[in-house]
């Protein structure tokens, strides 16, 4: 009876548990057999992604309140599992007869794990916990070519980076404590505040720690050179997965919490939102290195997500805030599908250039030309994710931003959707350069062929990328579904 | 004035801390006889004559071994807590004994896990 008890309460915790089982299994076979490790990763990852979008609907908490499992979660994991099976399906080529396989596939799927962890928490030291467990094992994996010294510069910068941002995020969180006396989330959405110094400087320490993994302007340094010198697969699972985690925690934490202070971070919102999205178009503009260029593209697309919490802290208007936080939501997943597809698509052609042995950097823009006639199903990819992050109709990247600036339309800031709507059209130029370079430009290098497992990973995430923008339709309806929970 | 008095205790504490090492200096200054000959600036190692140079490459292979244990030390700490409480019965969650066991089971089999992996890693080889 105790048994059936357990299952019956902590049957929600599945997908994480199998998850984790599959972690350890990896670790330990890899001490042995390396071959079968990527596929043993990848059918944890489809197991966990079944059970999770099985018990979608899910309405429970666990732990004396500390884990809440709701669509809003299940949501987030759904993005997370998706980004890691991409993830998982180009490493099978890049990562082959790796030595260190095992530890690979360990660190994605712990990391992994811990992303799905801070989906779940309900409480400041759950959160926290969880949020350690989903960035330290990234910041391994960010160092994992650990011959190449641009791998590890970007682990070692992300880790300096990343602990000093958690422990801003944690004192901003005992400051939370210090004055409520309590760390669940529920409760503290409960409750009002006096203002007052402490509270300003526990919101700003918050804003501060969250502001790093969600790479917003002031705290976006460690980002461009991560990006760029990690293994390509995993800048992919850095700026399509790990950046959601902040997103998450910042619309569990500030949204959901400390929803009594919204007057307070009003303001604060608007301005990182603003800089966030100009600076990081801006600099993308000149970028060489397309991982750069995608960095700071990314950065840009920050910006625009987090246009979401400036409309939710400016208006009480339910049906806006539903809009704009069921755009933010619909906004994360076609962005995992965007930038995941496109950084897959330029580790495709670095990779290209490792096996044929040509000795270039690895993301020149130069070696993207001609593209179209040496790898043309890459080209055709990067340019549909390009157009997509731009925001071009037909693909996922219009739906998500029409959501958002309509928000912003609605909730009375119309001046905050114009400047986004003249950034998307700047950001229009340097993404519409690497399309020139790679159907108008003559080839530079002769590739020979594709690598498959590649191909299958852009391509899934083609398909996701042109299905949310040609059929948005009961898409919108589950994110603005799932956005309820911020009412 | 009641928290001067909460805070006095402190003061004196801090005082007196601050006191005690500033004051040793002080008196050893003014009884220690002091005399200066070469010796006395050869690096001091237990008495011996210093060989050759400090400045070597020398093995930091014991930090896997720091590393292992200072994870089953951590894991130790959290048993305490742990083997107080679990069959505390002021605790009325129901099944919480059984929670609790299951917890640090399975706490304690991924730093089992762990265990195995360094072991066969080699991380408790000594290699010279």
């Amino acid at each position: 009876m105790n048994i059936e008890w357990i299952l019956s309460n902590y049957g929600v915790l599945l997908p994480e548990a199998v998850l984790t089982l599959f972690a350890f299994a990896i670790i330990l076979i890899g001490l042995k057999y390396r071959s079968i490790l990527g596929y043993l990763a990848f059918v944890g990852g489809v197991v966990s992604l079944g059970l999770v979008i099985m018990n979608f609907s899910v309405n429970a908490t666990l732990l004396y309140n500390s884990l809440v499992f709701d669509p809003l979660s299940q949501f987030f994991k759904v993005v997370f599992l998706l980004v890691t099976l991409l993830t998982i399906i180009a490493s099978l080529r890049y990562y082959h007869g790796n030595a260190h396989q095992g530890e690979y596939y360990f660190l994605l799927l712990i990391a992994t794990v811990g992303m799905m962890f801070v989906a779940s928490a309900n409480d400041l030291v759950s959160l926290f916990v969880a949020f350690e467990l989903g960035s330290i094992a990234t910041y391994v994996l960010a160092a994992f070519d650990k011959e190449n010294p641009r791998s590890i510069e970007a682990g070692f910068k992300y880790f300096m980076i990343g602990a000093l941002s958690s422990a801003i995020l944690l004192l901003g969180m005992s400051l939370i404590y210090g004055i409520t006396g309590t760390t669940n989330f529920t409760a503290l959405s409960q409750m009002s505040f006096e203002m007052s110094g402490y509270t300003l400087a526990a919101l700003v320490l918050i804003i501060a720690g969250l502001g790093f993994k969600m790479a917003l302007v002031p705290f976006h340094m460690w980002a461009p050179d991560t990006y760029q010198g990690a293994p390509t697969v995993v800048s992919a699972m850095l700026a399509a997965g790990s950046k959601k985690m902040g997103f998450v925690a910042a619309f569990k934490l500030i949204v959901l919490a400390l929803i009594a202070l919204r007057t307070e971070w009003y303001m604060v919102f608007a301005v990182i939102a603003v800089i966030t999205m100009t600076y990081g178009n801006l600099v993308a503009l000149t970028q060489r290195s397309l991982k750069r260029m995608l960095a700071y593209s990314s950065i840009a697309q920050a910006g625009y997500i987090a246009m979401a919490l400036v409309v939710v802290s400016y208006t009480h208007v339910d049906s806006v805030v539903n809009l704009a936080m069921g755009g933010a939501l619909f906004y994360i997943l076609s962005h995992a599908f965007m930038k995941g597809g496109a950084f897959l698509a330029v580790g495709t052609v670095g990779y290209m250039l490792l096996r044929d042995k040509i000795k270039v950097d690895e993301d020149d823009i130069d070696n993207f030309s001609g593209l179209s006639k040496t790898a043309p199903i890459t080209a055709f990819s990067l340019t549909v994710f390009l157009f997509a992050l731009a925001g071009i109709p037909l693909t996922a990247g219009f739906v998500s931003k029409l959501l958002i600036f309509s928000a912003a339309i609605y909730g009375g800031l119309a001046w905050l959707a114009v400047i986004a709507i003249l950034n998307s059209a700047l950001s229009l130029f340097y993404y519409a350069r690497v399309v020139k370079v790679m159907y108008w430009d003559k080839p530079k290098f002769d590739l020979k062929g594709e690598p498959t497992a590649y191909v299958v990973a852009v391509l899934l995430a083609l398909l996701g990328t042109v299905l949310l923008g040609v059929y948005p339709g009961p898409f919108v309806d589950v994110a603005m579904k799932v956005a309820e929970v911020f009412l | 004035m009641a928290l001067m008095d909460n805070y006095l205790p402190l003061l004196v504490f801090f005082a007196f801390g601050i006191l005690v090492p500033v004051g040793t200096i002080i008196f050893i200054r003014l009884i220690a006889p002091r005399g200066e000959y070469p010796r006395k600036h050869i690096p001091y190692e237990c008495g011996w004559l210093p060989i050759g140079t400090a400045k070597i490459r020398f093995n930091v292979e014991y930090y896997t071994y720091a590393i292992v244990f200072l994870i089953f030390d951590v894991e130790a700490l959290f048993l305490y807590p742990w083997a107080v409480s679990y069959k505390n019965p002021l605790i009325t969650v129901p099944n919480f004994t059984l929670i609790a066991c299951i917890e640090m089971f399975l706490f304690i089999v991924i730093l089992l896990i762990g265990y195995v992996y360094a072991w066969k890693k080699g991380a408790l080889e000594w290699i010279r």
